[in-house]
This record gives structure tokens, C-alpha cells and sequence, in this order.
């Protein structure tokens, strides 16, 4: 039987990691989407020197695992744990909501670029109010599974101290010697935030799908 | 107002284009017809820098449309384009669509380019439609819009890319019709068409192309009835009796 004396006692303790990482991956779901579109942007932008920088950046990063960004950007800077793991999650999330992106915008059909630039529209214009608004409904459900990594990716600031979910976890289970309850509830709160994640996105998608 | 000279256009090592020269002047229609992969397409999209010349020069309106300094999307505004599958705007309303780039590109107020859009998608005879969205619309009716979209911007030339090789065949009268009335008000414009009864009614000239070449110019009289070219005669032949 699962001993709830674990949650109740170390109620605090496990709100605290909570809330850090809600609001860790919420800065880097922020960060990781702005970044990302930018890359996207910059990859299949109309200037060759441009593309490269954003295909190095893709392929550069998501052949790292991310727990080594997360140590990097740790050691790099002197920031404490938690905004190394905010910087290290976004840098790392980017490049896959940068490649999710991109195939969204290159699914529109290329006429729809072309019938805009025809009627006078600057390529930024064009790209802004004709194919972004487009793409997004496709990248709706590829970017809402990004985002649901994120979450659970953000446990790998309890490698660098970042007062997260899964660093109180450890300091429970180091403390009390109860490892497997413990963890189940860890478990449970990350289910808290991932599962609701799950069902507005495919909401979302619904509701985007109906407007076709 | 459109001048070729010595144009040649290549994909890496295939000509699209060859030695092409053609001038077309203000008011004039000019249909291009020939078999696909002719180059047809190719040479309307160069008119308003879709596609980029090899070699030669192209001038619009006296302006170089290759050339480094020109701005395009000056140049582009001034050339309404119509494509085979109309390409509107399938997040925009009829209306938005339309007023998109007069806001954007010539800075008209909201209310200023509502009216002109209205008054164009009377024109176009569908000013019922303008707040649907274009995957209500029947093909015929959003190539209508299509061309709305593009007078808006008061052109001075309007480029055709087989306007209605998408449509059930039912629907082409309707845009057959707008594009007759937009020759009679003296537009310029250049098309690309398969619609040969078009081409005879309403063309100044015929530009006649094969593989890349111009091989025949002539007015739409003397090209049905007595065309020079024997590749001339075989297309025509082809296209007429089936």
C-alpha cells in the first residue's frame, strides 16, 4: 500500500518543486517557441549564409543529449541551477520546435509565397501575415508534443540543483529512505501538469481542424 | 510595356527559354499558347520576377526587371497576377484577401480599401461572398476572386497562368467572361491558355511556343486559319479536332 504519510508530511516540499517546475517550463515553452521560430525562420530564409546558421544550430544541438546542455550551461555561466536548466532546456527544446516548424511552413503550398509576393508583398510581410497563420495549424500537434517533453524534460534540473519536482523528490527519498513512494507521487504531479498539456492540445487541433 | 530581348533561361543544364524576344504593348492582349513544358508558364512568371532570367534583358515598363537595384515589390504592384489554382488566402475571408495587400502595400485605410474591394467583387459578380471564406466557394468563384484580388491593386498589366485549367468545365465561361471584359476596357495582359475560342475572340496576337522557342507571332486570324509553322498546324490540329 502506497504510504501517503510520504505526501502529507513533505506536502511543502513537494508544492515548492511544483511550482518550480511550472514555472521553468513555462519560461523555457516561452523562450524555446520564440527561439525556435526564429531558426525555423532563419532556415528557410531566401540568403544561403543564413540557412546555414540555422541548420547548424538544429543539427548542432539536437545531436546532444540534453543532459549534457543542461551540465554545460551550468558550468558555463554562474547562474544558479535553475536558470541554467531554463537556458539549457530552451536552447535544447528550440531545435526541435525550429524543425517542427519549419516542416509546417513548408507544407503551404509554395503559390501561396508566390501569389503574396506577386501582389507587392515584401517576403517578411508575406511570410508574417500569409504562411506563419497557416502553418500553425499544422505545427499545432508536433509542437504540443514538444511542449509536453519540455515538461518532462525539465526534471534534469534535479541534476544541477534546480529545486524542481524531481530534486525534491531526491531530497524525500534521500531523507526519509521511502525511494519507491516517493517517486510515484513525483510521478503523479508531473501527470498533473502533462495530462491537462495533453488534452488542450488535442482540443486545439479540433477546433483548428473545424475552421478548414 | 514588356520587352524581351534575347532572353534565354536555363535549369542547370536544360533550356527552358530560348533566344526570346517579344514585345507587347500597353492595351494589347497577347495569349500564349503550345504544347506543356513549352516554356509558356515560364515566360509569364519571368514578367514579374517569379522566375529569373539566364541571360538577355527584360524590361517592364522601361524598368530592368533583373537588375540588382530595381525594387520588385514596386515593380509587382503594378502586375496583377492569376494563377491555374487560384491560391487564395485559405485563413482569410473573401474580403480580407482582397484587401490584404492595398493596406499592407499601398497603406489604404481599412474603410478605403473595404469599398474598392467591393467594388471589385461586384465587377467579378460575387459581392455576395465577400465575408465567406474561399473553401466555400466554388472553383469559378474564387478564381473570380483571384482576379479581384489582383485589379485591386489598379494594375497596369495582368499576367494569366491557365486561368482555368482547374475548373469544371462549366465553370469557365464565368471567368472567361471576366477576363473579355477586363480586354475591352483596354487592360494589358498576357495569357496562358489552353481555351482556344478565348484566344481567337479576344486576342491581339497569338504567341505561338515550342520547347523553349517563340515559333509563330501572328493575330488570331491569321494563326487558326493559315498558321506558318508545320508545329504550328500539328498543335492546332491536336487541339481543335478531338
Amino acid at each position: 500500500m502506497l504510504d501517503f504519510s510520504i505526501l502529507t508530511d513533505n506536502m511543502d516540499a513537494f508544492l515548492e518543486g511544483f511550482k518550480v517546475t511550472l514555472i521553468a517550463s513555462f519560461i523555457a515553452l516561452i523562450c524555446s517557441f520564440i527561439l525556435g521560430t526564429l531558426i525555423a525562420v532563419m532556415r528557410i530564409a531566401p540568403f544561403k549564409p543564413i540557412n546555414w546558421i540555422g541548420t547548424t544550430y538544429v543539427e548542432f544541438i539536437r545531436n546532444i543529449p540534453v543532459l549534457v546542455i543542461v551540465f554545460f550551461t551550468y558550468l558555463a555561466g554562474n547562474f544558479g541551477g535553475m536558470a541554467a536548466g531554463i537556458i539549457g532546456l530552451t536552447v535544447y527544446t528550440a531545435a526541435f520546435i525550429a524543425e517542427a516548424i519549419r516542416a509546417g511552413i513548408m507544407s503551404v503550398p509554395r503559390g501561396q509565397m508566390e501569389a503574396a509576393r506577386s501582389s507587392g508583398l515584401t517576403y517578411g510581410q508575406a511570410m508574417r501575415m500569409v504562411i506563419l497563420p497557416q502553418a500553425v495549424k499544422i505545427v499545432i500537434p508536433p509542437l504540443g508534443n514538444q511542449f509536453i517533453n519540455l515538461v518532462k524534460n525539465s526534471s534534469l534540473l534535479a541534476v544541477v540543483a534546480g529545486g524542481d519536482l524531481m530534486y525534491q523528490g531526491d531530497l524525500i527519498s534521500a531523507s526519509t529512505f521511502v525511494t519507491f513512494d516517493t517517486y510515484i507521487f513525483v510521478g503523479l504531479f508531473y501527470l498533473i501538469l502533462t495530462i491537462p498539456l495533453s488534452f488542450g492540445v488535442g482540443y486545439l487541433e479540433k477546433r483548428l481542424a473545424r475552421s478548414n | 510595356m514588356i520587352e524581351f530581348k534575347q532572353v534565354n533561361k536555363f535549369y542547370g543544364d536544360f533550356q527552358v527559354l530560348k533566344d526570346i524576344n517579344l514585345k507587347i504593348n500597353k492595351g494589347e492582349v497577347v495569349v500564349v499558347v503550345g504544347p506543356s513544358g513549352s516554356g509558356k508558364s515560364t515566360l509569364l512568371r519571368c514578367m514579374n520576377h517569379l522566375e529569373t532570367i539566364s541571360e538577355g534583358t527584360l524590361t517592364v515598363n522601361g524598368v530592368s526587371v533583373g537588375d540588382k537595384k530595381t525594387d520588385i515589390n514596386k515593380l509587382r504592384r503594378n502586375i496583377g497576377m492569376i494563377f491555374q489554382h487560384f491560391y487564395l488566402y485559405p485563413h482569410k475571408k473573401v474580403l480580407e484577401n482582397i484587401t490584404l495587400a492595398p493596406m499592407k502595400v499601398l497603406g489604404q485605410s481599412v474603410k478605403e480599401a473595404k469599398e474598392t474591394a467591393m467594388y471589385y467583387l461586384e465587377k467579378v459578380g460575387i459581392s455576395d461572398k465577400a465575408e465567406s471564406y474561399p473553401s466555400q466557394l466554388s472553383g469559378g468563384q474564387q478564381q473570380r476572386v483571384a482576379i479581384a484580388r489582383g485589379l485591386v491593386m489598379k494594375p497596369e498589366i495582368m499576367l494569366f497562368d491557365e486561368p482555368t485549367s482547374a475548373l469544371d468545365p462549366e465553370m469557365i465561361g464565368e471567368v472567361l467572361d471576366v477576363m473579355k471584359a477586363l480586354a475591352k476596357e483596354g487592360m494589358t495582359m498576357v495569357v496562358v491558355t489552353h481555351e482556344m475560342g478565348f484566344a481567337k475572340e479576344v486576342a491581339d496576337r497569338i504567341v505561338f511556343m515550342d520547347e523553349g522557342r517563340i515559333l509563330e507571332e501572328a493575330v488570331p486570324a491569321e494563326f487558326f486559319e493559315n498558321p506558318r509553322e508545320e508545329r504550328a498546324r500539328l498543335f492546332l490540329s491536336r487541339i481543335l479536332n478531338h
